[in-house]
């Protein structure tokens, strides 16, 4: 059947028609390739092609695959090779459009970072095999799916562990899996877990700093709410979540103090929010001179919590004392004018009641982070006037004593010239 | 003073009897436990406490060790008060310790005296006159001290004062829910910054002042051993407790001349 010049070019668009009347009308019988005809070659373990790739497909993988239980075949999504009756076919097939049945994901990938319009993207983008495999896709539910919450870190990581740069290092995305989620994905089996695309979106990834990214500072406290449902309703009661809402940015949200990866559990002593560590957290905002100016909070908690003998005992390691979160909450931290608030003096003995039994209104009568400020009551100020005294007190009598001790040494020393 | 034909220079004499020996060294013991499991609590970012206190076992018991020293030197503040109401030695001793007018002049007769300012003053012929008509102030001679000097008993009141404040705020830091039924928090502050900064002070004139005292003094280096044989040679007395020295020279000569009357009553014993 083949004839160059004028017959080409007349016949064959009439030939073609008449093969698709011709299936139409026959089809079973007459269909130019079956998976069979697919299969004699690419059921061959030793068939190798040009470049000494082999060209082996498992049947057995394939009949599990997602396409496979649904019964697609070859040509379904290697439409390119329809009507090719030339074997072995060229070895550069046309793209598999999966478009063609999954049209919204395709859509979402072109808007995301990992398309070509979408914004921040850059260099060489992932296509839908880089994450979901060619033959063997499987519905992420399944544990052998490479989107599989428990095999997505992998995926994902085979960029982004190394390839991509992100500012922070692999290290960065390598915590992850330390973190609570991934050990509850991988030990417990518990799929709900947050995975990559929990929290970063699956098909309309963005980048970080793209403020429509699930974990932009506006998007993450709304993420993390996904799961931790309770969470969020009480941190947007919180002195933090209403100013949160206010748009402020420099309000912590939840990553701020749980980290972003490496997020553990709170009694897990290598956790940020750990008894004894949660204080420095807290500090990055409560013991900065120009955040406490800007936004009118008192400063130096950390170091007049570490001053007291709760601070001092933590440092230690002595994890029986208060620290910062005993006595403010942690989600649901308020604002010590709140009357709900579990530092508001009329709630001060219930609070430090929880460890000091029998606590009543004395423990409210004074200042827990006691420092030396004007905005102190004058009484509250006492403890450091006694200090200033004692300061004075010691330098006085100490220098007096060395004085004394100077006189007596140099007494010595001049009657050792004279008489020695 | 002249040497007293009534006292050898290598007679003994008990300067510190058992029981006031065994109450130093409980409070040199107690004291430095305090000091040791306390002082990491005020300085709580020095690298060498967070090595001697490296885990949260060690800081508890840090907490243990501190409150037995505490009781510790509560227990022996209480002996010795007891020892002092009770016993004639105690009475006397502390009627020696008490401060008098003459402790402040002897400070500053010591300290004019060692610095000899005035004499190089007078030396040059300045202020002949007021030196002439005040010959106090030239500081010639250092003074005389009884039984206790200035420095002892400044240390002795040191200690009293320190126990006294050390023990009264530290019970009501430990017993924190009793102090904030009877005080407000405000007040509650005050002792805890007391019993810190009171540490401070005690501990730095114990390092500087008793140790230059007893140990580093060139007349007692390396170290003065009353606190342990509570021995001191008529010679010592002579030098160092001169008026003591007197004392004892005076009542022995008194007991003397009594003897002698009584084996001669017509009194003419001595001529």
């Amino acid at each position: 059947m083949r004839s160059p010049g004028a017959f080409r070019l007349l016949l064959r668009p009439a030939f073609v028609l008449a093969l698709a009347l011709a299936l139409a009308w026959r089809a079973p019988a007459l269909r130019a390739q079956s998976d069979d005809d697919c299969l004699s070659c690419h059921s061959d373990p030793q068939l190798k092609r040009g470049n000494g790739t082999s060209v082996f497909l498992n049947q057995e993988r394939y009949a599990g695959s997602s396409h496979g239980q649904a019964g697609l075949s070859c040509l379904d999504c290697h439409a390119g090779l329809r009507g090719v009756r030339d074997f072995p076919h060229a070895e550069k097939l046309k793209k598999v459009a999966c478009a063609s049945c999954h049209e919204k994901p395709v859509s979402e990938i072109a808007l995301s970072v990992h398309g070509r319009t979408g914004p921040g993207s850059q260099g060489p983008l992932p296509g839908c095999p880089d994450c979901h495999g060619r033959h063997d896709i499987r519905p992420a539910r399944d544990f052998e799916s490479m989107t599989s919450p428990i095999n997505l870190p992998q995926t994902c990581g085979r960029c982004h562990l190394e390839k991509v740069k992100n500012g922070r290092g692999g290290e960065f995305i390598r915590q992850y899996e330390q973190s609570i989620h991934f050990r509850a994905i991988k030990k417990s089996g518990l799929t709900l877990a947050a995975s990559c695309s929990s929290c970063h979106g699956a098909h309309a990834v963005q980048a970080v700093k793209t403020p429509q990214s699930l974990v932009s500072r506006k998007n993450i406290i709304r993420t993390c709410g996904q799961c931790h449902v309770g969470i969020e309703k009480d941190y947007l009661e919180s002195v933090h979540g209403l100013d949160y809402l206010k748009g402020i940015k420099d309000v912590p949200v939840c990553t701020d103090c749980h980290s972003e990866h490496a997020i553990l559990q709170a009694q897990d002593p290598n956790s940020r929010v750990y008894v004894t560590r949660v204080a420095e957290v807290c500090a990055r905002c409560h013991d900065n001179l120009t955040i406490a100016r800007q936004y009118g909070m008192s400063a130096s908690r950390l170091k007049s919590f570490s001053d007291s003998y709760h601070g001092t005992a933590l440092k230690f390691g002595e994890r029986r004392v208060a620290n910062c979160a005993s006595c403010h909450g942690f989600h649901d931290i308020r604002a010590a004018s709140d009357p709900k608030s579990s530092i508001n003096p009329a709630n001060l003995p219930q609070t430090c009641g929880q460890c000091h039994a029998g606590a009543g209104k004395n423990f409210a009568r004074g200042n827990i982070h006691s420092i030396q400020d004007e905005t102190v009551t004058a009484k509250y100020r006492s403890s450091h006037i006694i200090k200033r005294i004692y300061l004075i007190l010691i330098t006085v009598i100490l220098s007096t004593l060395v004085l004394f001790i100077a006189a007596d040494l140099f007494r010595r020393a001049v009657a050792r010239k004279r008489h020695g | 003073m002249d040497k007293s034909p009534f006292i050898a220079d290598d007679e003994i004499f008990e300067r510190m009897n058992l029981a006031e020996r065994i109450q130093h060294l409980v409070l040199m013991v107690t004291f430095l436990l305090l000091v040791l499991t306390g002082l990491p609590l005020f300085f709580y970012e020095f690298k060498l406490f967070r090595w001697l206190i490296p885990s949260e076992a060690a800081f508890q018991v840090r907490g243990i060790i501190h409150r037995l020293a505490a009781v510790g030197l509560i227990g022996v503040v209480v002996w010795h008060i007891g020892t002092t109401l009770f016993t004639r030695r105690g009475r006397r001793n502390f009627k020696e310790l008490r401060p008098r007018f003459k402790d402040f002049r002897d400070a500053l007769e010591l300290f004019g005296h060692n610095l000899g300012l005035t004499r190089f003053l007078e030396g040059k012929g300045l202020f002949r006159k007021f030196f002439k008509k005040h010959p106090f102030w030239l500081f010639e001679l250092p003074p005389l001290f009884g039984r206790y000097n200035f420095i002892e008993k400044f240390e002795y009141w040191a200690v009293a004062w320190g126990s006294l404040v050390m023990i009264l705020t530290g019970f009501f830091m430990w017993q924190v829910e009793l102090s904030l039924r009877l005080f407000p928090l405000w007040i509650h502050d005050i002792f805890v910054v007391i019993h810190g900064y009171e540490a401070i002070l005690a501990f730095l004139s114990i390092i500087i002042w008793h140790m230059y005292s007893v140990h580093f003094n060139p007349e007692v280096f390396p170290m003065s051993k009353i606190w342990l044989n509570g021995r001191i040679s008529g010679h010592e007395l002579r030098t160092l407790h001169t008026l003591e020295y007197q004392a004892i020279h005076l009542e022995r000569e008194r007991a003397r001349a009594k003897a002698s009357q009584v084996m001669n009553p017509y009194g003419n014993a001595k001529s």
